[in-house]
């Protein structure tokens, strides 16, 4: 697993995002290199979730901070809306960033301790002058209502005051308040309660729907990508594995890594037995990643051929990409 | 959207109405916003009072106790009015420590947040400069400036305005890596904060997050901080008046104290006045301080 290639991409709809063999390193010290995201490309179509999976390090929230050049990634080609972002100086670069926004996961931390709501909202359409105040007032009275939340009551409130569920709310609106065409939702839902899940997965469902948004949808929780995505992208320490829409990805899973994935999430029901040894240990350090193919230390069919040899993303079935030497079938 | 999501939503924060809880201050508070504002009421309108000069010896009423009918706090052996003394130590002390906490405060705030939310190789360069600050001890790095920029001796006596602005320039250069140490962390701490990568991803430029985000935050830290170095500045004023360089003559209270502290034996309040003005305005600035960090800290000001 975790292959590089670009089986994938699809050479003709209406782009939004095109990504190639981009490249996320941190240098530590003088030899030391961490490896974040090695080599990923993926494309995004207009009006699509492509949901991006993996586990804790594997780089898919490096990989959403290092499409909206926060930092710089270290190579490859990031094309949004027909705009070479990685070369492109930084006043043009700060001209795209309203098109594209981000949540992020932990949404206390997402807004200022110090501003009230309406100060928070108001922030991106005083940056880019949206308006005089009585028009900022009126967007952020109509931002509030698109997510659920009476600007009378709200307004005048600061983050402490608000539960996580609400404060995402508040996140989103921000998100929305420069009508972008992308958002990157970095485990939005991650930080709070199943039931406040279901409210933001719904909310994010209709914000995308009423305003035409593409969105990327990082997430460690295959459940939730289920409800969301068109499209799932499996990553493991910092490459591709296993690319698939939800129902194929669950139902006829092809990769060793995506197989453990589906398989540790939990069944409600106590008389299932706990499904074990799916995968053991911890991964490998991405500062020192194996040879070949990357997952080969933890899987259950590595072959000398995946320490040789790195797998390509190649087609298994319609629309379903996975890079594996010895796949499920 | 629908009309039961709107309800389930918004139930939970029910009235617009604000309740705030006023908060008990601590008696603490009460004594230091005292005894601060008196200093402070001193240091300003002193020279109103009906008190004798302070720099005049009075020969025909030497070392006389306090609470005397034309010196209220006594007078030294030498025959100089306490109280005036104090009232003009006063002056001096809020004076040189304001303005050198206020410039070496600014100066370390706008070095210590620019380069924390910078970082990179001026970052490293300004740390180890702190460093190199902080390990000097203050004492020795006032005393010499004092004996190289304001030199003295019986032939070239200084002037007293060049040694208080020597004085100063010294503490400003002790206070500047204290509080740029405080920024720095405080602003690495919170430019880490996702909210700030909101700001730069949608578009807002540096120094406006630096402005609207950051400034407003690690303002708490660096005023708490503000007021301890306050206390310490009064401290080493005291400390290099009594080393007998800094301000001669009696002019503050650690120059009172230097004075003093030959005649103990015989008029102990020479020493105890001057010592205790240092000491109560040392504790109110630290108590002061405390409480301006609490209650500009949101959060924890709720509880």
């Amino acid at each position: 697993m975790a292959g590089s290639g670009k089986a994938h991409m699809r050479p003709d709809g209406d782009r939004v995002l095109t990504v190639e063999d981009l490249t996320v390193e941190f240098r530590m010290s003088k030899d030391k290199i961490v490896k974040a995201v090695s080599g990923v490309s993926f494309d995004l179509l207009r009006g699509e979730t492509l949901a991006i999976v993996g586990e804790s390090g594997c780089g898919k929230s490096t990989l959403g901070k290092a499409i909206l050049q926060l930092p710089k990634p270290t190579s490859g080609s990031v094309n949004f809306l027909s705009t070479e972002l990685t070369t492109l100086p930084k006043k043009e670069l700060r001209d795209m960033r309203p098109a594209m926004q981000m949540i992020f996961q932990d949404p206390v931390s997402s807004l200022d301790p110090r501003l009230p709501v309406s100060e928070v909202l108001a922030e991106p359409l005083r940056v880019w002058n949206r308006g005089n105040q009585v028009e900022i007032d009126a967007k952020i009275d109509e931002l509030l209502n698109a997510v659920n939340l009476d600007p009378k009551v709200v307004r005048d409130r600061r983050s402490y005051e608000f539960s996580g569920g609400q404060c995402q709310r508040i996140s989103i609106a921000r998100s929305l308040a420069l009508d972008p065409t992308m958002i990157i939702c970095d485990e939005p839902v991650s930080a709070l309660d199943v039931s406040v899940q279901a409210q933001i997965l719904n909310l994010l469902q209709d914000m995308k729907d009423r305003y035409g948004l593409t969105l990327i949808f990082i997430s460690h929780d295959l459940a939730v990508v289920k409800a969301v995505s068109t499209r799932v992208m499996v990553m493991y320490l910092g490459k591709v594995c296993e690319v698939a829409p939800p129902d194929a990805l669950y139902l006829d899973t092809r990769h060793h890594y995506t197989k453990a994935l589906v398989g540790s999430v939990p069944i409600p029901d106590p008389d299932r037995a706990v499904t074990k040894g799916l995968i053991m240990g911890e991964p490998p350090s991405p500062m020192n990643p194996p040879s070949g193919c990357r997952f080969r230390t933890r899987c259950p069919a590595a072959t000398e051929k995946c320490a040789a040899e790195e797998p390509q993303l190649r087609e298994v079935a319609v629309g379903h990409f996975v890079a594996c030497h010895h796949p499920i079938s | 959207m629908s009309e039961t999501s709107q309800l389930s939503t918004t139930d939970v924060i029910d009235t617009p109405v604000k309740v705030r809880r006023k908060r008990k201050r601590p008696l603490g508070f009460y004594f230091a916003a005292t005894w601060i504002a008196l200093i402070i009421f001193l240091a300003v309108f002193g020279w109103i009072l009906p008190a004798p000069s302070w720099d005049t010896s009075f020969y025909d009423s030497l070392g006389v106790h306090p609470f005397h009918h034309s010196h209220i706090l006594g007078t030294t052996l030498d025959g100089y009015d306490m109280f005036a003394g104090l009232v003009n130590g006063a002056r001096l002390s809020v004076f040189v420590s304001l303005v050198s906490v206020t410039i070496g405060g600014a100066i370390g705030t706008f070095i210590g947040v620019t380069s924390a939310y910078f970082r990179g190789k001026i970052d490293m360069i300004v740390t180890m400069a702190f460093n190199v600050m902080l390990s000097i001890p203050n004492l020795v790095l006032s005393l010499a400036l004092l004996s190289v920029l304001a030199y003295s001796d019986e032939n070239h006596p200084a002037t007293m305005s060049r040694r208080v602005g020597v004085l100063m320039l010294s503490l400003t250069i002790v206070i500047i890596p204290i509080l740029g140490r405080i920024a720095r962390g405080a602003t690495l701490q919170w430019s880490s904060r996702e909210f700030v990568l909101a700001s730069k991803s949608m578009g807002t430029k540096n120094f406006t997050i630096i402005r609207k985000h950051i400034l407003p935050n690690v303002a708490p830290a660096i005023l708490a901080i503000g007021f301890l170095a306050i206390g310490s500045v009064i401290i080493v004023e005291g400390s290099l008046a009594i080393l007998g360089i800094g301000v001669p003559g009696g002019a503050s209270w650690g120059s009172m104290l230097a004075n003093g502290r030959g005649n103990i034996a015989y008029s102990p309040w020479e020493v105890y006045l001057p010592a205790g003005a240092i000491a109560l305005t040392v504790i109110s600035c630290n108590w002061f301080g405390d409480y301006v960090r609490t209650s500009l800290d949101k959060r924890e000001s709720k509880i």
